[in-house]
């Protein structure tokens, strides 16, 4: 690595009430050293949003043009001045599908080494997914190597607590939360009358007082989740039919005298973005048709199979249509299946070598 | 006994038996992988189909509410318990057992 000359820096972005100061950070970094450093901003995808998700892919370029803008002003430059130094802002990771931090420090760190970067510089709200927090699970994996450092900018945290007092709450997601939690207080008892109706709003607003912030990823789009809904439950009776044949396919094999089994791993890679969606494949494929979803790493699934005949039906990638079709609507039928998207090499070479060298670079 | 009696029997014998098969697989199946595919495949079926048993007893609402509920719960945490099993033994490197593999 180029220890000697200026800074050579990463910034991982994405949307956070910190970017701004993190990016000054960066380009002052930058200016305070010697000329001939460099600082590239890269947005991680985390899934083929071009195809997926239009609105999404929009506003990453979007944010990455703001980035652009901030750059400028932190350097003060007239409108028509060239920026000075190396300023690289890219979408990264736009052909893959990242299920886990893991996947994460990997695209950076390939980045990184790809562009003969050494140091990465954190925002510290940084979320990539709207989930749970992702840092230091990603600074974890960095720890082991040598070669690049990282750092979160001394920035200005928001303090999350303060939003509570602040009245910093997000109206949609509390409403939602609320009725959510209120509707399950009342299932759960029967609709039973003025009191049972009392302390349900009592309790759904403490738990959407402190829960709201968690509990939806990214902003609250009623639409959209109505929209999800509608489609889980035409998603519903197609999974029950294939437990239901998961289960005759089991019953068979257990109760057969010989135990016709086949057992392999498989190692495939769905198209499917991180989060829920790769949560409902990986548990539907443990409930179909002699597949177990063991690990989810480096960007592919490890699924055991139980026979030659569950093997095909991973590979037809059902089910992953399905998913996708769930929460990205009829779009998500058009991607080509696991077997169409070229894997399907991976499956013929399982068939012709021998079962047992499938797991020889496992652990 | 009524039909719907016999249809709520029907359901719970059926469940039963795909538990049992769940039990025999566990004890059947060579190794920890396979075993996964048994208690997550027919036990899920089996307590799906004695919850379904039990809502046709139910004649009110408020109760299949909460059985369905159960439902989504168990197809939510039985998943999710496999996999977690699963993911430690392979973590742990325990190979898992191929056809032919006794011979060595």
């Amino acid at each position: 690595m180029s220890g000697t000359s200026g800074p050579r820096i990463l910034v991982p972005v994405g949307d956070s009430v910190t970017l701004r100061n993190t990016v000054a950070y960066a380009v002052r970094e930058l200016t305070e050293a010697s000329e001939d450093g460099s600082v590239h901003f890269v947005f991680p995808t985390h899934w083929q949003t071009r195809q997926l998700d239009e609105e999404a892919a929009e506003a990453a370029e979007e944010l990455l043009d703001r980035i652009q803008t901030w750059v400028r002003e932190d350097l003060d430059l007239e409108p028509d001045e060239e920026v000075p130094m190396s300023v690289t802002t890219a979408l990264i990771a736009t052909e893959e599908y990242l299920f886990s931090y893991r996947d994460y420090a990997d695209s950076l760190v390939e980045y990184a080494r790809e562009h003969d970067l050494d140091h990465i510089v954190f925002d510290p709200e940084y979320n990539p997914d709207g989930q749970g927090p992702l840092l230091s699970p990603i600074e974890a994996e960095l720890d082991r190597l040598d070669d690049i450092t990282y750092e979160t900018a001394p920035v200005e945290r928001e303090i999350r607590g303060r939003q509570l007092l602040t009245g910093g709450i997000n109206i949609g997601t509390f409403l939602g939360t609320f009725v959510l939690s209120f509707l399950f207080y009342q299932f759960l008892g029967g609709f039973s009358g003025t009191f049972d109706y009392a302390t349900g709003a009592i309790s759904a607003g403490i738990v959407a007082a402190v829960l709201s912030g968690i509990t939806f990823s990214g902003d609250f789009r009623p639409l959209r989740a109505l929209r999800t809904i509608g489609r889980l439950l035409v998603y519903f009776p197609f999974l029950l039919w294939e437990i239901a044949k998961a289960n005759l396919q089991v019953a068979y094999i257990v109760l057969h005298p010989s135990l016709p089994i086949d057992p392999s791993v498989e190692r495939i890679r769905p198209a499917v973005p991180i989060g829920l969606p790769v949560t409902l494949l990986a548990n539907s494929i443990t409930l179909t048709p002699g597949t177990v979803t063991i690990d989810i790493r480096d960007r592919e699934f490890y699924v055991h199979a139980f026979s030659q005949s569950s093997r095909d039906g991973l590979y037809d990638g059902d089910l992953e249509r399905w998913v996708r079709f769930v929460f990205f609507g009829r779009g998500g039928f058009r991607i080509a299946s696991l077997r169409e998207r070229g894997q399907a090499d991976e499956s013929a070479d399982d068939q012709e070598s021998p079962p047992a060298t499938e797991e020889a670079d496992s652990v | 006994m009524s039909l719907l009696a016999w249809s709520a029997v029907a359901l719970v014998v059926v469940g039963l038996f795909f538990t049992i098969v769940a039990a025999v697989g566990l004890i059947r199946l060579p190794d920890l992988y396979t075993r996964a595919h048994a208690t997550s495949k027919a036990d899920t079926l089996g307590t799906l189909l004695t919850l379904a048993g039990v809502a046709v007893v139910f004649q009110s609402g408020v109760p299949r509410i909460k059985l369905g509920l159960l439902a989504v719960f168990m197809l939510i945490t039985t998943p999710t318990a496999t996999h977690a099993i699963t993911r430690a033994a392979h973590d742990q490197g325990i190979a898992p057992w191929v056809l032919g593999g006794d011979e060595e």
